[in-house]
């Protein structure tokens, strides 16, 4: 003989209905909370140091002769050269519309990356003239490695282990900031 | 004509008794909202304001804006923690244009033409102010020595301001002891 039914299973389903005030009021309190503490401008940062000179420096520089990769921004072109000759002089000139090829600086910048990984530092030499929105750019496309680039490979100093770069050339500080200008 | 208005309202009445505010639509559309804020939420340690009318330029760059001392460089003015330090006069070949230019009094410039002399006053008085705090700080470094001043300073630019502008105000800044810049950028998105 079959045992009979609850009477619980039999009341009506539609007669339940949840309490989505408490609920609401949850939702509410969390967007408000939300769109307070938001970052609706998103910043981001170029670190650059103030130039350093010393006659100490000078003279190690003198011996060692690093690439010291310069940077110059000119009115029709972008100039990469370094004091010791270490790299043909290269000028990238603007396009058609006579904005600068930053896309062939980034480039360029890699392929002087890839034969000298160890060198991190750029030194950048903008016009008077030039606007802040460039210096920007150019100093994108010289520090920053984007998805596509090819891998570049170094060797961590400290631990000797070979690892992958993170940036193309990481420190970039203004040559022409203590004097001397064009 | 009353006689009509009078049914009207035992009408709504009738509705009234019988309504319920339906709150599964205004829940979907509080979740959709949460979700989107969720999803495109940022936070930022610092505090740095901004200046009605900046354009900033866009960077590739993803690091974070440590806190730090903030300068804005507007093609107008400049202002140093909230206080308009320096304005621009507008040049006189430049009057008739579109796109006007502008340039520093000569009073504001000392140093060959190098120093904001105004500037230099007011990142001397902070930098003497956070070095004050950190004497009277607990913190010390492993000498018992208060830390030393970090020299920081982030840069706020609107991309139209030209470089002339940016060295002066970085020079001015080395003069006062600030030894690492920050150039404040907009993220681009990935």
């Amino acid at each position: 003989m079959l045992k009979r039914p609850s009477s619980r299973r039999r009341s009506d389903p539609a007669e339940v209905q949840l309490n989505l005030v408490p609920m609401l009021d949850a939702l509410v309190t969390m967007i408000s909370f939300l769109m307070y503490t938001m970052a609706f401008l998103s910043l981001t940062m170029i670190e650059s140091p103030l130039p350093m000179v010393s006659s100490a420096e000078n003279q190690e520089q003198l011996k060692t002769q690093p690439l010291q990769l310069t940077l110059t921004i000119n009115e029709k072109d972008i100039l990469l050269w370094s004091p010791f000759d270490l790299i043909p002089q290269t000028s990238i000139p603007n396009k058609d519309d006579q904005s600068p090829d930053l896309l062939k600086l980034h480039e360029t910048l890699i392929g002087i990356k890839q034969k000298f990984p160890t060198e991190n530092k750029l030194i950048l030499v903008p016009k008077s003239s030039t606007s802040y929105d460039l210096i920007v750019g150019v100093i994108d496309a010289a520090k920053n490695l984007d998805k596509t680039d090819p891998v570049i490979v170094v060797k961590n100093e400290k631990t000797g282990v070979e690892e992958q770069a993170k940036y193309i050339f990481g420190e970039v500080v203004f040559g022409n900031l203590l004097g001397g200008d064009e | 004509m009353a006689r009509t208005s009078i049914r009207n309202r035992r009408g709504r009445r009738k509705i009234h008794k019988d309504f319920e505010l339906q709150l599964t639509s205004m829940m979907d559309i509080l979740v959709i909202i949460l979700v989107f804020l969720l999803k495109s939420y940022s936070t930022s340690t610092n505090s740095f304001s901004s200046v009605p009318g900046i354009k900033l330029p866009i960077s590739k760059s993803q690091e974070m804006t440590p806190d730090s001392l903030h300068l804005i460089v507007t093609p107008d003015a400049i202002t140093f923690e909230t206080q308009r330090v320096i304005e621009f006069v507008q040049t006189a070949d430049a009057l008739n244009t579109d796109a006007p230019t502008y340039a520093f009094k000569p009073e504001d410039i000392d140093e060959g033409g190098m120093r904001i002399s105004r500037l230099y006053d007011a990142l001397n008085a902070a930098r003497e102010k956070a070095e004050l705090l950190r004497a009277k700080s607990t913190a010390r470094d492993a000498n018992g020595n208060p830390l030393p001043f970090d020299g920081i300073l982030s840069i706020q630019a609107d991309k139209r301001v030209k470089y002339d502008t940016l060295r002066k105000v970085m020079y001015t800044a080395g003069a006062a002891q600030f030894r690492i810049f920050h150039l404040l950028a907009m993220k681009q998105d990935q």
